[in-house]
């Protein structure tokens, strides 16, 4: 009885979530409520997760939770540790969850709400969780070893120095793009800079009190945290409004740059726990609470989605980023869908932390999921913006024009209409002097944030939309700025190995020298293509995203290949599409869009068209006196971004030809399919232990 | 009503304990335990340092 009933409710949401997607899929040129975008991707994830990772679950990767994993076996009361499952769950999805989900998909609805959902459903259900679940249970079987390791211990040790070469590549774009969010979104904003600039402060203060005054109070201390941060939203309103004060935080992009530059080195050298550490745990706490508080939002106000589902965009003319549907959607909305990043986190702490080989489908497939929701939100709240205002805020003056009017009748020439005066209100409602022109997609997101957590709030006046708008700006720069003190720090360390192998010094950790130059290295890295995308006149992101898009999924790529090794090895061969289709795609997605980013003829996509513009901008003397240093700096600085591209195509390359290479070896019984899990053991942990 | 007060109470405990996972609280309880220690200024000192030590030498997703 429990079994048909059982049946018939899965045939429910399955019809359920049909309907759903029919419904958001058919054009009828009215408005779509929110709330069947919401169903398509509660029902599409439900199936997914009952079905497809359960089948993957026991016939693919055949868990036993009989065998002990590495928490019990290795358990140390620090890194390993068998830990209830739903507790893991939630670590694991804070650690995936950065500003990838949120940005992507914002940008990405240039091309109407749909093409961005129906990837996320499907590269989610089909690709990203799998690539998170299968990688997690790699490294559960090999004592929590991180993707570097099992490239080299599985593919070989090209393989393993292809790998490390690459995700310290990607990380210095990776950092590089989401500083320019960051600085995009402050530019000429003193209330959202001075409520950033307080944070650090802050951080210090928790960092002391954390270690001085109540020592281990993580919890005490970033509650009062918040309660300052949040001070600090209301401080910046009357900063933004003093005479003196004011204008000083009111900063141009190159300054911004600087000084995001300058904090990304400071927090790199200095001590972990005064003010990385203390920002971290800030800014997970505060991650968690605004995207349950953007779900029960978003399930409350139930906002009706203002963009259509497909724009004119589709065909590459897009003003946020040039580029067709076809690939650049799908490297645009990376995190969300699929992300090579992830495997890094489920080859890190997660692994180490399982108490039972089955907790692996909820932490591993289970949180990608919500991070695919996550991603749903971003384009729920973009969409719902008038679209507009939604392109006003997103493109950048050398596309639509340097001046409100000529901006807005760029705008409404398209279809989208938008009036001086609706901008000029809107900046007014949120405390700014102009909403122009803010690429980087922090923004818009922020405003859709505002909207609906203000349409929450009826009655509480124009005042709070201020504050949510600044609110979902702190909560953005927030965690940026986490990942960018994180990253220059694991960068940092990463160069160091590599150099280390040089000259031993210089791997030292501890040797303030080697610390100083490294730090400074990767900082200059980041910052030059930071710098770069600040002075791009296409707003930079044009040029960053999908470089960083292409290296994120190229390194899902990699971890696919690690994935598509390990189950050959287990002689699960006749599965492999599980691994190879999504791998497929995302060499078909990426090699596509890396090709076009460096050899097409259209100067907004291709880098060397572009190059080769400047460059004959110059010599038909169309540009003269001091604009022609700064012309040559762009020439260069996009032929740097071609070879980047090209640097990431034969990286990969290399991996891949590796792996088909000893896949084939094995396949035929050339090569021995050395299996190099751990033995098994049978587990003693008791239930009540976990 | 007592079901649905135990599936709250059992709610609000997994959120306090992720919180305090989150929080690397849990995890400073489970050193002390495992050393036999008691807690003092210096002892969470040398569990944060050796925890934060390894915590940012991984990357950070985007």
């Amino acid at each position: 009885m429990n079994k048909i009933v059982g049946r018939a409710l899965w045939a429910a949401v399955s019809v359920v979530a049909a309907l759903a997607i029919a419904q958001i899929a058919g054009e009828r040129g009215e408005p779509v409520n929110s709330m069947w975008v919401v169903l398509a991707a509660v029902c599409t994830f439900l199936i997914g997760f009952r079905f497809y990772a359960k089948f993957i679950a026991a016939k693919v990767m055949l868990l036993d939770d009989r065998r002990a994993t590495p928490a019990e076996r290795l358990r140390n009361g620090h890194d390993f540790e068998p830990t209830n499952k739903w507790i893991l769950f939630g670590h694991h999805f804070a650690a995936i969850a950065g500003p990838g989900p949120l940005v992507g998909p914002t940008l990405a609805a240039q091309f109407g709400y749909l093409p961005g959902t129906l990837w996320i459903l499907v590269g989610c259900v089909l690709g990203g969780a799998v690539q998170d679940f299968i990688i997690l249970f790699c490294s559960m079987r090999r004592n929590g070893k991180s993707l570097g390791q099992m490239a080299r211990e599985e593919i070989g040790r090209v393989g393993g120095f292809t790998a490390l070469v690459t995700v310290l590549l990607i990380m210095i774009i990776l950092l590089a793009v989401v500083a320019l969010v960051v600085v995009n979104a402050l530019k000429g904003s003193p209330w959202g800079t001075f409520t950033i600039a307080a944070t650090m402060p802050i951080a210090v203060f928790m960092g002391l009190y954390l270690r001085y005054l109540r020592p281990g109070k993580v919890l005490e201390v970033s509650a009062i945290g918040f309660v300052l941060v949040l001070a600090s939203i209301f401080g910046g309103e009357w900063v933004a409004h003093h005479a003196v004060l004011g204008p000083m935080f009111t900063l141009s992009g190159v300054a911004l740059a600087v000084s995001v530059i300058i904090y990304g080195f400071a927090a790199s050298a200095l001590p972990v726990w005064l003010l990385l550490a203390p920002r971290d745990y800030l800014s997970t706490f505060v991650k968690l609470g605004v995207v349950l508080l953007l779900g029960a939002g978003i399930l409350f106000v139930r906002p009706e989605l203002q963009l259509p589902a497909v724009t004119r965009f589709v065909d590459g003319s897009g003003p946020i980023f040039a580029g067709k549907i076809f690939p650049f959607c799908f490297i645009t909305i990376a995190c969300g869908a699929i992300s090579g990043f992830h495997s890094l986190i489920s080859s890190g702490t997660t692994p180490k932390m399982i108490a039972r080989e089955s907790h692996a489908w909820p932490v591993g497939y289970g949180s990608m999921l919500l991070e695919g929701f996550v991603a749903i939100m971003a384009i729920i709240s973009a969409a719902a913006l008038q679209p507009g205002i939604f392109f006003a805020v997103n493109s950048p003056a050398g596309i639509v024009g340097a001046t409100p009017e000529a901006a807005t009748a760029t705008i409404t020439a398209w279809g989208f209409p938008v009036t001086p005066q609706q901008m000029a209100q809107l900046a007014d409602q949120v405390g700014e002097s102009s909403l122009f022109y803010r690429t980087g997609g922090a923004p818009s997101l922020a405003l859709g944030m505002a909207h609906i957590f203000a349409e929450g709030m009826r009655g509480a006046g124009r005042a709070i939309l201020g504050f949510w708008y600044h609110f979902a700006i702190m909560f953005e720069a927030l965690f940026i700025l986490t990942v960018i003190d994180a990253g220059t720090r694991v960068g940092r360390f990463m160069l160091q190995d590599l150099l280390g192998q040089i000259h031993a010094p210089l791997g030292r950790t501890s040797w303030m020298p080697g610390v100083i130059g490294s730090s400074a290295a990767i900082v200059l890295a980041w910052g030059y293509f930071l710098y770069q995308g600040v002075i791009d006149p296409l707003g930079g992101i044009n040029t960053l995203w999908p470089l960083f898009g292409i290296a994120n999924q190229l390194l899902a790529t990699i971890a696919l290949c690690v994935a598509t090794t390990v189950l050959i090895k287990m002689h699960r061969a006749r599965y492999l599409w599980i691994t190879c289709v999504p791998m497929t795609w995302l060499v078909v997605a990426c090699y596509s869009a890396a090709w076009q980013k460096i050899f097409s003829d259209v100067p907004r996509i291709g880098f060397l068209a572009r190059a080769n513009q400047l460059q004959g901008l110059i010599d038909s003397g169309k540009v003269t006196g001091a604009k022609v240093a700064e012309t040559q700096t762009m020439i260069f600085n996009e032929r740097l971004d071609a070879a980047v591209c090209a640097l990431f195509l034969v990286l990969v390359t290399t991996i891949l030809v590796d792996s088909i290479r000893l896949w084939a070896g094995i396949l035929k019984g050339s090569r021995p399919a050395a299996v190099t899990e751990t033995p098994f053991v049978l587990t003693q942990l008791r239930p009540e232990e976990i | 009503m007592n079901t649905l007060w135990l599936h709250l109470r059992n709610a609000g405990r997994l959120a306090w304990g992720l919180l305090r996972e989150l929080g690397d609280e849990n995890a400073y309880a489970r050193h002390l335990e495992v050393h036999g220690r008691t807690h003092s200024g210096a002892e969470w000192r040398r569990f944060s340092e050796e925890r934060l030590r390894a915590k940012y030498a991984r990357a950070k997703c985007c």
